[in-house]
């Protein structure tokens, strides 16, 4: 009886992302919730391979959305979909997070060193030509598709906020040769990502 | 380097792992708004925000979606938003008359709840008071974030702003080419309650541009974060003035504190 009554919105009917920035600006938190749905999975899931602490991933997420709420002005909808915005602030938080940690255990002191994310991080996407599942998939394909070494450098950069030097250190393998693996993978998955939004 | 030079870099420079001159040829043309650097660096972090997706797939838990919907109502910005009401002609007449009986026999309850329901309402009260205190804390320790943030960063410029009254203390300004310009200064006099604070940047040529609006707190400090909109290079000076509450579109006063840039 009850299942009689529930609907669900149809794919094309589920409101935008700058719709839904626009009801966070009228201070509906109803849109906060829609886009928590939304978005929460993907960008726990990136924090807590970041932090690998449950509970430090909470916080940031936690942050994020915050942030999300609080600072929904200088989120620019023209410039493009929410989603990478929102993987470049979570990635930028849980990068401090990591790097405080590290700091903390090098030095033993504490710092401060929170850092504000970029906010115009987006390129225009015009009508969401590739949707997100579909680009995850591509995503997880071609790096599967990389050997393992070169895909380890960009992880360590990616997800250890490594620079060329210290992946170079990390992994054994001289600096160059981490440069063009680096340039290579990203070159591939820039490549990828246009061909499949043409 | 040029532009052409820079392109194939814009990848890795989202990414974090450009060093020494790359990056800093890369942040120089970004710190003038290069109309080719820029929009290519923005494109970059899209194609490098799709990294993500390789992060093996993790359940946030349940209890994270209300802490985080809890934070956004503590705030006490939520906004109302408006029911339909109910349409008369749904109810019945025996519903009516149902929903009086119920009315009278719960009115009498609730007159017996009258103290608890003062006192509960005092409680709500002072956690009101509460939320709104936490909150200003988090507020004040956020901007904190912000200024610590922009001054350790290795690409702030730091400025001094000297006084021009030797008896005031000295203004520190803390240039990002995009985190924006941080402001602290310490032991600043109270000031009355028309007048403000308003930092200005002056440009190589025109009208001074204002960027923040502030006052010392009641322990005589400043710390604020302003957004840049100004490329560095075409920054003559940063000034402060002196204005009537809520600022002036043009600086009324002569500069209190003067920082030359360029």
């Amino acid at each position: 009886m009850l299942l009689a009554v529930v609907q669900t919105w149809p794919e094309d009917n589920q409101p935008t992302d700058a719709s839904l920035m626009e009801r966070i600006l009228q201070r509906d938190s109803s849109a906060l919730e829609t886009l928590y749905d939304r978005y929460a999975r993907p960008v726990y899931s990136l924090v807590l391979r970041i932090s690998q602490q449950p509970a430090s991933a909470e916080e940031i997420v936690q942050d994020v959305f915050m942030q999300l709420w609080r600072n929904a002005k200088r989120y620019q909808a023209a410039r493009g979909p929410l989603e990478p915005w929102l993987f470049t602030v979570a990635r930028n938080r849980a990068l401090d997070f990591l790097r405080l940690k590290r700091e903390k255990q090098r030095r033993r002191e504490d710092s401060a060193d929170f850092d504000l994310p970029p906010l115009a991080v987006v390129r225009p996407d015009p009508e969401g030509a590739v949707d997100q599942a579909r680009r995850a998939e591509r995503v997880r394909a071609l790096m599967n598709s990389l050997p393992d070494t070169q895909r380890r450098a960009i992880e360590l950069a990616f997800f250890e906020g490594m620079t060329h030097s210290e992946i170079s250190t990390a992994i054994g393998e001289p600096l160059g040769t981490v440069k063009s693996w680096i340039r290579g993978g990203l070159l591939r998955l820039r490549e990828s990502l246009e061909e499949a939004r043409s | 380097m040029d532009c052409e030079q820079l392109a194939p870099l814009y990848e890795e420079y989202a990414l974090g792992v450009l060093e020494g001159e790359e990056r800093a040829e890369i942040e120089a043309h970004l710190a003038r708004v290069c109309p080719h650097c820029t929009p290519g660096v923005e494109k970059a972090r899209w194609v490098v925000a799709q990294l993500a997706q390789m992060a093996p797939e993790a359940q946030p838990p349940r209890s994270l979606k209300s802490k985080i919907m809890d934070a956004a109502a503590a705030r006490g910005d939520v906004a109302e938003i408006a029911k339909a009401p109910l349409s008369r002609a749904t109810f019945p007449v025996w519903a009516w008359a149902a929903a009086v009986a119920l009315a009278l026999l719960t009115g009498y309850s609730i007159r017996q709840m009258g103290n608890q329901n003062a006192q509960l309402a005092e409680l709500r009260k002072e956690m009101k008071l509460a939320t709104l205190q936490n909150n200003a804390l988090q507020n004040q320790l956020e901007q904190g974030r912000m200024v610590a943030s922009v001054m350790m960063s290795p690409d702030s410029m730091p400025l001094k702003l000297m006084p021009k009254d030797k008896n005031m203390p000295m203004v520190h300004a803390y240039l990002h080419p995009h985190m924006g310009v941080a402001i602290t200064a310490d032991q600043m006099p109270a000031m009355p309650a028309a007048r403000t604070l308003q930092l200005w940047f002056v440009p190589k040529k025109g009208q001074p541009m204002s960027i923040a609006i502030f006052r010392p707190n009641s322990e005589g400090q400043i710390a604020i974060v302003a957004p840049v909109n100004m490329p560095r290079n075409e920054i003559a000076a940063l000034t402060v003035t002196e204005e009537p509450s809520g600022g002036s579109p043009q600086p009324t006063t002569n500069p209190a504190w003067i920082a030359q840039v360029n």
